[in-house]
């Protein structure tokens, strides 16, 4: 077993709005990853991934707030901790997070190598100019840009060159734990593809400690992560390995998601497209039993009065049904 | 680079001259288009109580010919531009027979050192009171907020007005009208200096109060929006401190605002007139009241024509300046 | 549609500002019905009179009359007579005379009074006094004369026959009348004008007058700037290319300078308050047409107007039926902001006096070209300007409260 490099236990956040009501955007999530390793979050959009990328970086901003559970990165609990202290210590540095919109994500009017100068000064003052240009001009190599970009400003750069410069600034510091947030999902196919191949080899090469990629396509994430996690409504329903997760998922949700999508990937093309009915619940005033349960199409009556459980199986897979992992194969079975 | 600023120094200066031939033009033609003849309505002002048909009708002669009314538009608008050229915009009527260009010859120099200044300074001051109701929120904000509204929406004469009894007739702080003191003479010595000091008082920060308000509300909206901009956001995740990040904002918000100002210039010169008139300042809108008093046709031609070559030089200063600052204008051309 | 106007009757500052215009709007509809006096009728001989209640001396005197013991009331009457350049000088006579300063209070009127009558005699010489002095100081002797007195007044007509005066009836100071039962009074909130016209009566007239050039300007130019922003913005092509061209021209050039140049060559006598609308809204459309030609094109390539296209809808169709909808709210903010700006820009035309010719109907800016002619602000006649100042910027400022607060509904960033 590698050397875990962040590490969350029972972690709830939650947003609150403006007039005063919580919602829980984020509740009770636990996750860890070991260095060279990586995790896939995948759920609809308003799951609660996203937040729990930004809530792991431990940098809260209103209306965000930190509610209880612990942020472990590298051994130092991170939880509780002054953001003030988190962005000088942390962020940028430790953890690095690629956004979801990386065409705007770069600061129009400032060139390149000027906002890399500003990312390593931040955390390191006294860092000499020459040496930072000869750091970025080496990151910028590996995502396949020449050093000419740094003297650029990012309207001169096509989208491509954009996602490319992002990724690049995130790793400047080779952060130990990176957070890409569906960083492939304003790109067309090939782009998509190759972003994240060019992300995997930075795990690869070593130039981060460990990833977590989070998509909203669970397909994707099979040739991305070697773990997979699927939140719904803000919970855990299903952790496990990547090939299991997607090629046999034991949650009804998991199980809805895989066939709400068409990828022509190899070996997924007789997976049948069943568009999961009706919406998330309002996570305001969440219902009280199992959060699928109005969309399950295998519920019983408990499911909506009582709080289901995670449970774990024999191989080490995380789901939380009330079934039994021989229940639900029957289930499927039958259609 | 260099290519892409040249580009658009010619377009703008290309823009700049059409604009100029064409307020030219229309300085020229719109009060010739108007039915009616102004030279009938200036006689008839100055026929008034005259009983002799003949002797109204040799004034109506004279000032036809002095004014080619009765020649044909397109001589007409050569003997305008000759006279244009010549530098003496023609006769005045009011105060015959000095030449306009004689008349308003002082006036410009006491209007663009009256005028420019108290725009810049309302726009530097409305600026940076915008862009911290944007960033301090809260009280700063709500108070600042209605007061904006308030001020950007009240009469330019009104705050002249208003200025003038509190700190001119009430406290007796300044001198309520002219350009410096009745009794001196125009020359280079401390009385006389100090004269002019006093007495540009109260019509600067009259125009400057006006301009607050409306520059203050622009630069809120710019600064919250560029505030919640994607660049923010990631600057934050990649450990960039605050101090930093609000430069970034304030730096691409300020520059829609310097765009701004030379699209209001117009309007603003406008309120910057009034000013003139209240304090009755020896520029060139207290020049423009006595035309109209005096219906000295020839000398609100001029002192309009003055006014929109002021405001268009003004503002194609500030678009070539904008050029330089902003790199997205030169990116953007030599594409 | 009822859902956005739920949404915008929530918004503080839109309720705010359309409650501040509803009102000035009843006030303008009810006002006239309720005092039907023409705004213009000159009503008082002489320029300025101060606010209040106006009293008729002469019904006065016929009134039936009350005695009412007030204590202070003498006290009051001689200290309405005494102004404080007065007692000033009073003050500077008894100083000269050899009384000690500190043992002078010029506020207490009794004591001056009394200080006075000892010592003043016109035949004093005071080294330095001009004469124009001396005389001021006898007539203020003479005024003071009988200020203490306590005696009645009598009030005496002239027999038509003899031409003796007989008396009639005696005023005594404890006298009033119920102004009730005085048939003739007349309340002047807001004083009289430089005219003597009624300052409120003509300030209600004008604040109608100039909204309604502010709605016929607002409604001029945004017809205008919506149907060329529609245009440039739909179509464009060479025919947005014209239209901005123009649309450009006209923003540098300053407004001021084309209605100055267009309100003068109309002329006085044929400048009335629709023609001055007209010409506000003629040179004031162009930030309608920049606004709306922007979300035009933002809106042009959706794809409900594409769906719309390939459907085979003609063009105004899908204007009407597509477009429209869409930019509705930001059509309603760009013509709130033009009537405001076209209510103050009458009041700037007006100022230079090239506003609505003066002898049909006030506006606010002809009030207050009238009281700056007239040095209403000078003279400290306040009445005559800060009431129009005042209601402007009412006006103006409810406008704009509205628009900020739509703004904050339909741009979710601006919220607070």
């Amino acid at each position: 077993m590698g050397k875990v490099l962040l590490e969350v236990r029972e972690l709830t956040t939650r947003y609150i709005t403006r007039f005063g009501e919580s919602v829980y955007a984020v509740d009770h999530v636990s996750l860890k990853v070991e260095e060279g390793k990586s995790l896939g979050i995948a759920g609809e959009s308003g799951c609660g991934k996203s937040t729990l990328a930004l809530s792991l970086m431990g940098y809260y901003f209103a209306p965000l707030h930190y509610m209880s559970g612990e942020i472990i990165v590298d051994g130092h609990n991170i939880s509780g901790m002054n953001p003030d202290d988190v962005r000088k210590a942390i962020l940028g540095k430790e953890i690095a997070y690629i956004p979801q919109a990386a065409m705007n994500a770069l600061n129009p009017t400032q060139k390149i190598i000027h906002f890399v100068e500003d990312v390593i000064r931040a955390h390191d003052p006294s860092a000499d100019k020459k040496a930072i240009y000869e750091r970025a001009c080496k990151l910028f190599e590996t995502v396949g840009l020449p050093p000419q970009v740094l003297e650029k400003y990012p309207v001169e750069l096509s989208g491509g060159m954009k996602q490319r410069t992002v990724i690049a600034v995130s790793v400047l510091l080779s952060p130990k734990v990176l957070i890409a947030d569906e960083p492939s999902s304003a790109l067309d196919v090939t782009s998509q593809k190759m972003v994240i191949k060019m992300i995997r080899q930075l795990l690869h090469d070593g130039l981060v400690g460990s990833l977590i990629f989070i998509t909203h396509e669970l397909p994707l994430l099979y040739n991305v992560t070697d773990d997979i996690m699927v939140m719904y409504a803000g919970q855990i329903v299903e952790k496990g390995a990547a090939r299991e997760a997607v090629f046999d998922p034991l949650h009804p949700y998991s199980k809805g998601l895989m066939g709400s999508i068409i990828v022509p990937e190899e070996g997924l093309r007789e997976v049948k497209l069943t568009a999961i009915p009706g919406v998330p619940p309002n996570l305001k005033n969440p219902p009280s039993g199992c959060r699928f349960a109005e969309r399950c199409k295998y519920v019983q009556p408990e499911c909506i009065v009582n709080a289901v459980g995670l449970r774990s199986t024999e191989g080490g897979r995380v789901y939380r049904c009330i079934f039994s992992e021989k229940e639900l194969r029957e289930a499927y079975r039958n259609g | 680079m260099l290519k892409g600023y040249r580009k658009y120094f010619f377009n703008k200066l290309g823009w700049f001259l059409v604009t100029l031939v064409f307020a030219f033009i229309l300085n020229f033609i719109l009060p010739r288009l108007m039915p009616g003849d102004p030279v009938a309505a200036i006689v008839a002002r100055m026929a008034q109580g005259m009983s002799d048909a003949t002797g109204v009708r040799a004034i109506y002669q004279q000032y036809t010919e002095l004014f080619g009314t009765n020649k044909p538009m397109v001589e007409q608008f050569f003997i305008y531009m000759r006279n244009v050229l010549r530098g003496d915009f023609g006769y005045s009527i009011s105060m015959y027979p000095r030449t306009v260009a004689d008349a308003i010859k002082s006036s410009i120099g006491w209007t663009i050192a009256l005028q420019f200044p108290a725009i810049i300074t309302g726009w530097l001051i409305g600026n940076t009171l915008g862009a911290l109701a944007a960033y301090l929120k809260k009280g700063f904000d709500k108070v600042l907020m209605p007061i904006s509204i308030f001020a950007s929406n009240f009469p330019a004469f009104g705050m002249a007005v208003i200025l003038m009894v509190i700190f001119g007739v009430t406290l007796e702080w300044f001198p309520t009208s002219g350009g410096y003191g009745f009794d001196l003479i125009p020359r280079f010595d401390w009385r006389f200096i100090w004269s002019v000091i006093t007495h540009y008082q109260l019509p600067f920060w009259s125009i400057v109060l006006v301009s607050i308000g409306g520059q203050a509300i622009g630069m809120r909206s710019m600064a919250i929006y560029e505030l919640n901009a994607d660049y923010v956001k990631y600057a934050r995740f990649m450990g960039i401190k605050d101090r930093k990040i609000i430069g970034y904002v304030f730096r691409n918000a300020m520059l829609p605002q310097i765009t701004g100002l030379a699209m209001a210039l117009g309007t603003m010169a406008g309120g910057a007139l009034v000013a003139e008139i209240v304090f009755s300042y020896p520029g060139i809108g207290y020049t423009l009241l006595n035309g109209v008093m005096g219906q000295d046709y020839p000398l609100i031609s001029a002192s309009t024509l003055m006014i929109t070559i002021m405001v268009l030089i003004a503002n194609f200063t500030i678009e070539i300046l904008y050029g330089f600052i902003d790199p997205r204008i030169k990116a953007v051309q030599a594409d | 549609m009822k859902h956005t106007l739920q949404q915008v009757f929530r918004s503080g500052k839109f309720i705010f500002g359309f409650s501040i215009l509803v009102a000035i709007l009843l006030i303008v509809i009810i006002y006239p019905l309720v005092i039907p006096d023409p705004p213009l009728a000159i009503i008082a001989q002489g320029t300025f009179f101060e606010p209040g209640i106006y009293v008729n001396v002469y019904d006065s005197i016929i009134a039936p009359k009350y005695t009412l013991n007030l204590e202070g009331a003498a006290a009051k009457r001689i200290a309405s007579r005494l102004n404080s350049d007065d007692r000033l000088a009073m003050k500077e006579w008894l100083v000269a005379v050899g009384i000690p300063e500190d043992e002078i209070d010029i506020e207490d009127t009794a004591l001056l009074l009394e200080l006075w009558e000892t010592h003043f005699d016109p035949k004093t010489q005071i080294a330095g006094m001009t004469n124009a002095r001396r005389n001021y100081y006898i007539r203020l002797n003479a005024s003071l004369e009988g200020l203490l007195a306590t005696e009645a007044a009598i009030i005496a007509v002239k027999n038509p026959t003899t031409g003796a005066l007989e008396e009639k009836s005696v005023v005594a100071q404890s006298d009033f009348v119920n102004a009730n039962k005085v048939a003739n009074v007349r309340l002047l909130p807001l004083g009289t004008d430089n005219f003597g016209r009624d300052v409120l009566t003509e300030l209600i007239a004008a604040a109608r007058v100039s909204l309604q050039i502010g709605f016929v300007a607002g409604i001029i130019a945004t017809s205008i700037g919506l149907t060329l922003g529609l245009l440039a913005g739909y179509i464009g092509g060479i025919v947005d290319d014209i239209i901005m061209f123009f649309t450009n021209l006209f923003t540098v050039i300053p407004g001021l300078v084309l209605l100055i140049l267009i309100s003068f060559s109309i002329g006085q006598e044929r400048r009335g308050a629709t023609t001055i609308a007209i010409v506000i809204g003629l040179t004031s459309w162009y930030w309608t047409t920049r606004a709306v030609r922007a979300q035009v094109i933002s809106l042009r390539n959706r794809d409900h107007v594409n769906l719309s296209k390939l459907s085979g809808h003609s063009i105004v169709h899908i204007i009407l039926n597509d477009i429209l909808p869409y930019i509705a709210s930001y059509v309603v903010m760009a013509m709130i902001l033009q009537i405001s700006s076209a209510i103050l820009a009458e009041a700037g035309l007006s100022i230079l006096g090239l506003g609505p010719r003066t002898t049909e109907v006030p506006t606010l800016g002809l009030m207050m070209n009238w009281a700056m002619i007239y040095y209403a602000h000078t003279l400290g006649k306040w009445w005559a300007y800060i009431p129009v100042l005042v209601t402007i910027a009412l006006i103006t400022f409810s406008m704009n409260l509205m628009n900020t607060g739509l703004d904050q509904v339909f741009n979710p960033a601006l919220r607070d």
